[in-house]
Order: C-alpha cells, then structure tokens, then sequence
C-alpha cells in the first residue's frame, strides 16, 4: 500500500530541464557618458552666422554635467576642451571610434551623444536603426555592437522623450544611422539640439538649454534605477570550461 | 609675238594646275568617304527610347519625411546604368530652386557597382590549368567576416561610389544627412528590386560619416523608406 502510494506521488515524466539563462553583463548604474560631439577643427554644422555646433553640444555637455553630479552620477565626458584629443596622446584627434570605446569602457547606464542643428525645432531623439537581437555575444562586431543595446535604448529615448514633453520643450523622437551609436555597447541615444522657435540664435538661450538639461537629468535619475542590461552569454571557451566535469 | 619658252611656261602652267585640281579632287572625296564611314557608325536620329514610370523617394527636411513620387524616365538596359541614372535624377531633383530637401548642384554619384550576394573575391587557383588567354585561373573565396546572404535568389548589394565633391558639400545635421541616404536606398528599392544591401563609399574609399552624423560605413537593407512625417510631440 505504501508502495502504490509512493508509486502514486511519482511524477509520470521527469521535470522539464530549463537551460540556465545568461547572466546580464556588467552596469555602472551610476555612470552616464556625455559625448559632445565635433570639437577642434571639427567643427560640425554652422547654426545661424555666427554658431559651430561643437560649441553648442559643449556647452550642453557642461550644463548635463553639473546638473548629474549634483544628482550623484560619475559623469564621464568624451571631450572638456574645444578640441577632442585622444587620451594619452596629446595632439592626436580622438576618433569616432575612441569615442565609442571610452563610452563601453565605462559600462554606463546611458551614453548620450549630443549634437545641434539649426534646422527644426526643440530636441530630435535618435537612437539605432540595427534590428535588435536578445542577447550580448561575449565578440561583438564592432560596427553592430549596440544591437543588443537596442531596446534599452528605445526605452531610454521614450523616457527621455516623456520627460521633455513635460517640460514643454519640442520633441521629435525617430531612429538614425549616426556614428558612432552602432558601435556602443550601452542604452545610447543621440540628442541633437535644435532651437526653440524660428529664431536660430536662440540655441544659444542658457535659460532654454537649462530647461533641456534638466528635463534629460531627471529622466536619467529615473532610468539609472530601472536599467536592466541585456544578457551576456558565454565565451565558447567559457562554455566548454563549464560543460566539464 | 610669243616666245617658245613663254609658250612652254604657260603649258607647264596649265598642267601643274590641273594636276592640283585632280589632287584637290581626289583629296576631297578621299575625306567624304572617311567622314561617311564614321557617320555610318553613330545613329543617325536620338534612340527612340520609350520612357518608364520610376518611382523617387522625395525627402522633406521640413517633417522629416520621405514620399514615394512618380517620373517618367528614359533608363538604360544595363542594371547598373539604371541605378545611376536613377540617383542622378534623384539629386538632380534636389538640386532644383525650392527643392523641400536643397542639395548642392553637380554630380553626386561616380558610379554604382552591383554585386551577387553573397559577396566573395578570387584567389589564384594554382592547380587549375591557366585560362585560355594565359591568365591564371582563379577560385573565388568567402570573406572571413561574411555579412548576410541574399533574402531572394539574385539577391544583390549595391555599392554606390559618391564624389567627395558632393559629400563634401552636403548639409550636416543628423536628420538631413540621414534623410538624403534613406531617399537614396528608398529609390534603388521602390525601382530594382534585386537589390537587397547598399553600401556607400567616397571617391572609392569607405567614408564614417556623410556629413559628420549619418553612418556611411553600414550595410543599409534596401527597403521602403517612405514614411509619414517624422513623431512631432
């Protein structure tokens, strides 16, 4: 009788063995990446007569810096200077891609690649155009890195979208090819500057740029605690090691 | 009273003179026949080329947008002609007075080279016998980093060879660079629909960026680039 009991308890088929799912990889939840964009003899579109737009994404830069340390982010800046200059190398331009790696070196929770334009009006949001795929390989191609990234990226461009919505700044918000996005391995969204109205000169407007930073500041106070990054799966060598005995 | 040797003179005169009009003569007929023989070669009227309706993906800086617009086109046979021909009318188009996408006048397009994919090179194949023309024979070869292979049989890629003139040129801003490539794989798209890939290069040479925004180093798919106004909010 306790027999057919015991028999009666056994499962009819064994439990269902569910693959380990990849950890996530590594996440600086306090450390945003600003990279002004342009800088030296870069010195990218000509807003109005009178404004490069390495100028305008430089001073943002220093407004988003301030505005994120007072919040407790580490801020990590691609360039402080008018000219980008690679680390450790005086004299030598800091390319797209130095700018790439120093923005997946420090595994932060957002990149944000600021940009300027004198063409439409308020804050144009892109983020990748690569189709997304679930999971970081332990070798990314570097020129599709970021399409693990892609929908952490789309969440972030939503939140910050939502966030200067609400501070009555104009938004466009869509997807783009810039470089050096594709390559970055964090939620990375370019946010390119356009003037408030008609008035091209009025980029310049600290109060306007103000508002802007401190729209995206508190959005990313918001997205540095809901950040989840993608997972990671094994090197091959890492898995063999595993599978082993 | 006429001398002999005056008479003689006047003869001899006579003589040099119709031996250059014979010259004269046979010179002149000797070049209408080599001018016939070269205009035999060149058509006499302009091709009667019966023109197609072709599809332009038209960009509008002002929304953002990107609209699919009728043309009718004389367009060469040969597919590569054909993409060319295409992109020239495309920024021709832009380059009108009260273009919604203004850019630079002048040719922006060197040449476009069609591909199959996927895309492999040749190596010599020293243990097949040489060509007929004594050349070595070859094999091809996969890339080591191969990209994707065609979706379609006869699948190509498009690799579109810009003049740095026309780069160089171009409005920066993230937008308007982004919309002058979507327009140009929008077009190859809505028109040669073998083509499944486009790759950019400048004067032959892989180029980051358009402008200093848009990438010019990806593999963009061909697709319907059409789209509505950009998410105003």
């Amino acid at each position: 009788m306790l027999a057919a009991t015991c028999l009666g308890q056994t499962p009819a088929s064994p439990p269902a063995q569910t693959a380990p799912q990849p950890a996530p990889g590594p996440l600086n939840r306090s450390v945003i990446v600003l990279d002004a964009a342009h800088g030296g003899v870069d010195g990218g579109s000509r807003i109005g007569d009178s404004t490069l737009e390495k100028d305008v994404t430089l001073a943002l830069a220093f407004r988003l810096r301030s505005l994120l340390a007072a919040r407790g982010f580490t801020v990590v800046m691609t360039r402080e200077n008018d000219a980008a200059l690679r680390p450790g190398a005086p004299g030598t331009a800091l390319t797209l891609d130095d700018r790439a790696g120093i923005a997946n070196h420090a595994r932060a929770a957002a990149c944000l690649l600021l940009h300027a334009t004198g063409t439409g009006q308020g804050v144009h949001l892109y983020s990748s155009e690569l189709d997304a795929v679930p999971a970081e390989a332990a070798v990314l191609p570097w020129l599709t890195a970021q399409a693990a990234w892609v929908a952490q990226s789309a969440q972030l461009e939503a939140g910050l979208g939502a966030a200067l919505k609400r501070a009555g700044v104009p938004l466009v918000s869509s997807r783009a090819s810039v470089r050096p996005v594709d390559s970055m391995t964090c939620p990375a969204i370019v946010v390119e500057l356009a003037p408030e109205d008609d008035d091209r000169a009025g980029i310049n407007d600290t109060d306007y740029q103000q508002r802007v930073a401190e729209a995206i500041a508190g959005a990313l106070v918001f997205w540095s605690r809901q950040v989840q990054p993608p997972p990671r799966l094994p090197s091959d060598r890492a898995a063999a090691a595993g599978a082993q005995p | 009273m006429i001398y002999k040797h005056q008479r003689i003179v006047f003869w001899c005169l006579v003589g040099c003179i119709l031996l250059m009009a014979t010259l004269l003569f046979l010179e002149r007929q000797r070049g209408r026949e080599r001018i016939l023989s070269i205009a035999t070669q060149m058509p006499m009227d302009a091709v009667a080329a019966s023109t197609e309706p072709v599809t332009l993906d038209l960009a509008n800086d002002a929304d953002g947008s990107i609209s699919g617009q009728q043309r009718q086109m004389a367009l060469p046979v040969d597919s590569n002609a054909r993409a060319r021909a295409l992109l020239d009318q495309l920024v021709a188009e832009y380059a009108l007075p009260g273009s919604a996408h203004p850019l630079p006048q002048g040719s922006a397009v060197a040449e476009v080279f069609l591909l199959p994919l996927p895309v492999v090179g040749y190596t010599v194949n020293p243990a097949a016998p040489p060509l007929e023309d004594g050349s070595p024979a070859t094999s091809p070869v996969a890339s080591a980093t191969p990209g994707p292979g065609p979706v379609n049989p006869g699948g190509e890629l498009a690799v579109i060879d810009l003049r740095s003139s026309f780069v160089n040129q171009h409005p920066a801003g993230v937008e308007v660079e982004s919309l002058t490539l979507l327009s140009i794989v929008g077009t190859l798209h809505a028109n040669l629909p073998q083509i499944e890939q486009v790759r950019f290069l400048v004067d032959g040479q892989p180029r980051e960026t358009l402008a200093g925004h848009a990438d010019l180093l990806r593999t963009y798919p061909s697709r319907d680039t059409a789209t509505p106004p950009a998410a105003q909010h």
